[in-house]
């Protein structure tokens, strides 16, 4: 029966295409980049050989390590906040809303939808102090906190970017969450009701094994989305104050084309790429493993 | 699990027929009563957090300059002129950035969906050695960042005298969207028994006649979301955009809105609101008009390849 | 091994550029590369890539090619691409990698990548060149000096000259009984005053960095002298020698005494400017340019006539002094060398001879080109900065003109950190030294 399902010129018509546009649109690039790891200069320059002199650099330099660091502080938070709420959401629209819930994923999916640069500016202007104070300072100073320059210091600044980014975001996973759930038999529901499961135990117990695959789809895509934040930190705090919020995407897009030094530059993107790379295997691995005990 | 990927996820107001038994009430009504009240009020907040901000961009668009750096945040535009608006369409030249937004995301989509489908229904329903392979390589795509792939991209292109053409954004765009396709489509298809595909290629009909004939249809929720899903990221993208659109006839949208800052650090706040209002309510009607479409699309059970 | 490597890519870029021209041609894409020529004869158009930002010096341009330079339009015509400033340098180093440069072009955000593109030959001398089209004399000297001092050769035009200094709200100096300060000490005297009487003293962006660090560069230019910041270029001296440090630390000073206001970090360009021309602030250091928003009666609150224009004060005991005003060019443009031949040098001439009275009859802007055809209705306070530039023997540039794009933008990221507090002195000026590598 397999063999059916095994026709060798069909399958090459059907990935093929998507195969090549993808090998020379995206790997062609990634390893071209990688060759220039070697090579110092750009390519007004030009480029000469280095050697393994980059990787060096890329051991002791300290903007590297700060923004590594910063990386994977973003990418821990904003994943787990980001999936927690989606889920959260999802188990709303499954369990609460049941049938009625298709307006609400819709508005609260909506905010992924806006601009960039439209949910900086706005969120710019909800944590301002200056020239006024923005709603969120206005409403701690109801409860006689002093208002904060929350972009005045790198730890107030992650605050600010965390809660943008989980609110742009939270509504998009709980509608790729809600999949998962939605699937959930209602036979297998009504058993373990009967079996007298309540609430918190029926979610332990049923919903979160039969909707882990979709769960753990969600966090490989949420851990290398975060881990490749770029736009939204640019927009918003432009990496400020100083570095302090400068994760390794924008120190990379800044030394291959702001400072010039491309090779440098490729060699921050490949160590991006190899923390993707063992993140997303290990999930990987994981959310496999799952499915056959399944 | 023998359910359907059901992938309505976003617009359909119900789960789609194949879903099993109705909901049947969960507890006594009274007791769901009391139980609601939270979920009601939980409710009321998430709409209050996510439409805030369009009601803030509204107002915003229709404030004057002085408005916007003088009075507080929560003060009401003084007045309702359109000037903002004629500002929008005429530094911003909209017409023509949205007309280029809609010449690259279009195509791009259509392409990207057609070639990471087949890729996804190739590499999770049929069986043949090193799938698991390619999968991973695809699944590498995700983890590049994109900023990468800009040099030898601009220079594959500019060589070929693609430069000064939206081809570069189609193009590259089909390609850095081909990852999650994939990735999202094989594990939809994971879902669907090889069983359904067997029997239909058992009269005679080849493989890539049961794509276009079975999986396609019937993945139509999943393409739908993922496509729109992929559709938001290409219309807000600004790094490829701005990397390979060197003039200003070729700009999209996203990049147009950069139009309103000014050379030592200034900002047109009225225009730019009024130029991201545009985008964002436009959208908002496209994406009530495409959903009826869908939804009719659902219940004739028509599906356009 | 490198040849190895290149041969691999080419044949590399070759397959894919089969594959990308196959589906351009089915789709009917143009071709249009937008590059110049780079034989002997030059280029046959004048192709000019500018920041969008930009609006005078294409508008400019574009009235000469209408009027005074119209037939040099008809050999060469102006054809104008622009691009949003944030993307310039990478659009540049792009285009320059594939000798794809245009005519004219801004020559990006930071004077390092304009010397990179010259020593790499992308740019014209025009020292040589307007001497030998004979037009060298409607260049202000002024302007040459201060592009070579930037640039280390006249390698570009001069279409914006800008002065710096303190504009200040003359209404309130004199409310308050303030004199015009002449000396670093008697500044903050005064914005002891008026923080005394619960104005703000400077209005400064700190979201921009710029304003702020401009403050330290010019307290360096006055307490060590003019050649202050050459002498850490050349090495001779480091930003963490005490008295480097000394600068940054009196503008820290300003910040901890609050002088800068509330939330001084994350004040936008616009807000500072209108804190100043709405009444909150008392001084505002900032260029010539800022005149278009002082001009603006429907932004400018004060009133134009309330604003004066201070140089910077001196410091006491130090080896620079006020005459010697901040300037700069702008966003420089220049002139592709490839593309220079018979038909651009024409235009290069026009441009020389008619392009300083064109940009201050429309813009009222001031540029470094010698205005020679009278203009009337030039605003009081644009003529009171002609007057200041014409006096002006010698020019300053600022704190970060010589310094790499790391070091730059290391300087004006922590510009707000150092007046809010967050780094010391010491820390700011240890951190820009490093990245000056």
């Amino acid at each position: 029966m397999e063999q059916v399902l095994g026709d060798k010129k069909s399958i090459a018509i059907l990935v093929g295409p998507a195969l090549l546009v993808y090998s020379l649109v995206m790997l062609v690039p990634v390893f071209w980049s990688l060759g220039y790891i070697m090579f110092e200069g750009n390519a007004v320059t030009g480029f000469r050989y280095v050697g393994l002199a980059n990787f060096a650099d890329l051991l002791s330099d300290s903007k590297v390590h700060d923004a590594l660091l910063f990386t994977l502080r973003y990418a821990l938070v904003i994943t787990i906040g980001q999936v927690l709420l989606g889920y959260g959401l999802a188990l709303l629209y499954v369990f609460v809303l049941r049938r009625y819930s298709s307006l609400i994923r819709t508005l609260v999916f909506f905010p992924i939808v806006l601009p960039t640069v439209a949910v900086a500016l706005l969120f710019q202007q909800l944590f301002s102090v200056a020239p006024q104070n923005g709603v969120v300072n206005s409403l701690i100073n109801v409860f006689g906190v002093d208002s904060v320059d929350w972009f005045g210091d790198g730890g107030t600044a992650f605050i600010v970017i965390a809660i943008m980014d989980i609110w742009r975001s939270m509504g998009f996973y709980g509608v790729l969450l809600f999949a998962g759930l939605v699937e959930i038999p209602e036979d297998v529901l009504e058993s373990a009701r009967i079996d007298g499961s309540g609430g918190w135990k029926m979610l332990r117990h049923i919903v979160l094994p039969l909707s882990l695959p979709v769960l753990v789809s969600a966090i490989i895509f949420s851990i290398n989305g975060t881990l490749k934040v770029f736009d939204s930190i640019l927009a918003l705090t432009n990496g400020g104050p100083g570095t302090s919020t400068s994760p390794l995407t924008i120190y990379m897009f800044q030394t291959s084309f702001t400072y010039g030094e491309y090779g440098y530059g490729s060699s921050v993107a490949l160590l991006l790429t190899i923390i993707c790379l063992m993140v997303t295997v290990v999930i990987f691995r994981a959310s496999r493993r799952d499915l056959t005990k399944g | 699990m023998t359910g359907m990927t059901s992938t309505d996820l976003i617009t359909s107001p119900a789960r789609s027929g194949r879903q099993g038994p109705p909901v049947t009430p969960r507890s006594s009504r009274l007791g769901r009563r009391l139980r609601r009240l939270p979920a009601h009020l939980l409710v009321a907040l998430l709409l209050v957090i996510v439409t805030y901000p369009l009601v803030w961009l509204l107002l915003g668009s229709f404030k004057t300059e002085t408005e916007f750096l003088e009075e507080s945040v929560f003060s009401l535009p003084s007045q309702f002129s359109f000037d903002n608006y004629v500002d929008a369409w005429t530094t911003g030249n909209f017409s023509q950035y949205v007309l280029n937004s809609i010449l690259t995301v279009g195509p791009s989509l259509f392409l990207m969906m057609l070639l990471g489908t087949a890729a996804g229904f190739a590499l999770e329903v049929l069986v043949w050695k090193g799938r698991a392979g390619v999968l991973l390589i695809f699944l590498a795509g995700i983890m590049v960042p994109m900023q990468m792939i800009l040099l030898p991209l601009f220079t594959i292109y500019f060589q070929t005298g693609l430069t000064g053409t939206l081809w570069p954004l189609v193009i590259t765009y089909t390609a850095t969207g081909l990852p999650l396709t994939v990735f999202l489509m094989a594990t939809y298809f994971r879902a669907v028994p090889r069983e359904v595909f067997e029997a239909s290629t058992l009269d005679g009909a080849g493989l890539v006649r049961a794509f276009f004939l079975i999986a396609l249809p019937m993945m139509r929720n999943a393409i739908f979301t993922v496509g729109l899903v992929q559709f938001f990221f290409f219309w807000n993208d600004l790094l490829i955009a701005l990397t390979f659109t060197n003039s200003g006839e070729l700009r999209t949208l996203q990049v147009g809105l950069l139009n309103f800052s000014g050379q030592f650090g200034t900002t047109q706040y009225g225009p730019l609101f009024a130029a991201i209002c545009l985008n964002v309510f436009g959208m908002l009607v496209l994406y009530l008009v495409l959903n009826k479409q869908v939804q009719k699309g659902l219940t004739a059970g028509a599906v356009k390849g | 091994m490198r040849s190895s490597r290149m041969t691999h890519r080419s044949a590399v870029t070759a397959v894919v550029g089969l594959t990308m021209v196959t589906i351009a041609s089915c789709g009917g894409g143009g071709d249009d590369s937008g590059g110049s020529g780079a034989g002997g004869d030059g280029a046959s158009d004048l192709s000019l890539l500018m920041n969008v930002e930009n609006n005078e010096i294409p508008g400019t341009l574009t009235t000469l090619s209408e009027n005074a330079c119209a037939d040099q339009n008809d050999a060469a015509p102006l054809s104008v691409e622009t691009v949003p400033q944030t993307n310039l340098d990478q659009q540049l180093q792009l285009l320059a990698g594939q000798g794809g440069l245009p005519t004219l072009y801004a020559a990006g955000n930071a004077p390092d990548l304009t010397k990179t593109l010259a020593e790499s030959g992308h740019v014209l001398d025009f020292q040589e060149a307007l001497t030998e089209l004979d037009v060298i004399d409607n260049v202000e000297p002024a302007a040459i000096s201060t592009i070579e001092a930037l640039y280390g050769g006249f390698n570009v035009l001069p279409f914006e000259y800008n002065i710096e200094g303190i504009w200040y709200n003359t209404a309130m100096f004199d409310e308050h009984g303030v004199t015009v300060p002449e000396t670093w000490d008697d500044l903050v005297a005064a914005a002891q005053a008026f923080a005394d009487a619960g104005i703000t003293p400077f209005s400064a962006s700190g979201d921009q960095g710029w304003p702020i660090t401009r403050l330290i560069g010019n307290y360096l230019f006055r307490s060590i002298g003019p050649d202050a910041l050459q002498r850490v270029a050349d090495g001779e001296a480091s930003l963490t020698d005490p008295e480097y440090v000394e600068a940054a630390q009196a503008v820290a000073d300003l910040g901890s005494a609050e002088f800068f206001g509330q939330g001084v970090g994350s004040i936008d360009m616009d807000t500072s400017t209108n804190e100043f021309i709405s009444g909150n602030a008392a001084m505002y250091y900032m260029g010539s340019w800022a005149l278009s928003d002082f001009n603006d009666d429907e932004r400018n609150d004060i009133g134009v006539d309330n604003i004066g224009f201070m140089p910077f004060p001196d410091v006491e005991g130090g080896a620079g002094d006020r005459s010697q005003l901040a300037a700069n060019v702008g966003l420089p443009v220049t002139m592709n060398a490839e593309a220079y031949g018979d038909a651009t040098a024409d235009w290069l001439s026009c441009i020389a001879e008619n392009y300083g009275s064109a940009a201050l009859e429309e813009y009222n802007r001031v540029s470094g080109f010698t205005v020679n055809n009278p203009v009337d209705d030039v605003g009081q306070l644009t003529q009171e900065v002609q007057d200041q530039v014409s006096a002006t023997d010698e020019a300053v540039l600022w704190f970060e003109a010589l310094f790499n794009t790391e070091a730059t933008n290391t300087s004006q990221r922590n510009a707000a950190p150092l007046v809010t507090g967050s780094i010391s002195a010491e820390e700011f000026m240890g951190m820009v030294q490093d990245d000056l590598g």
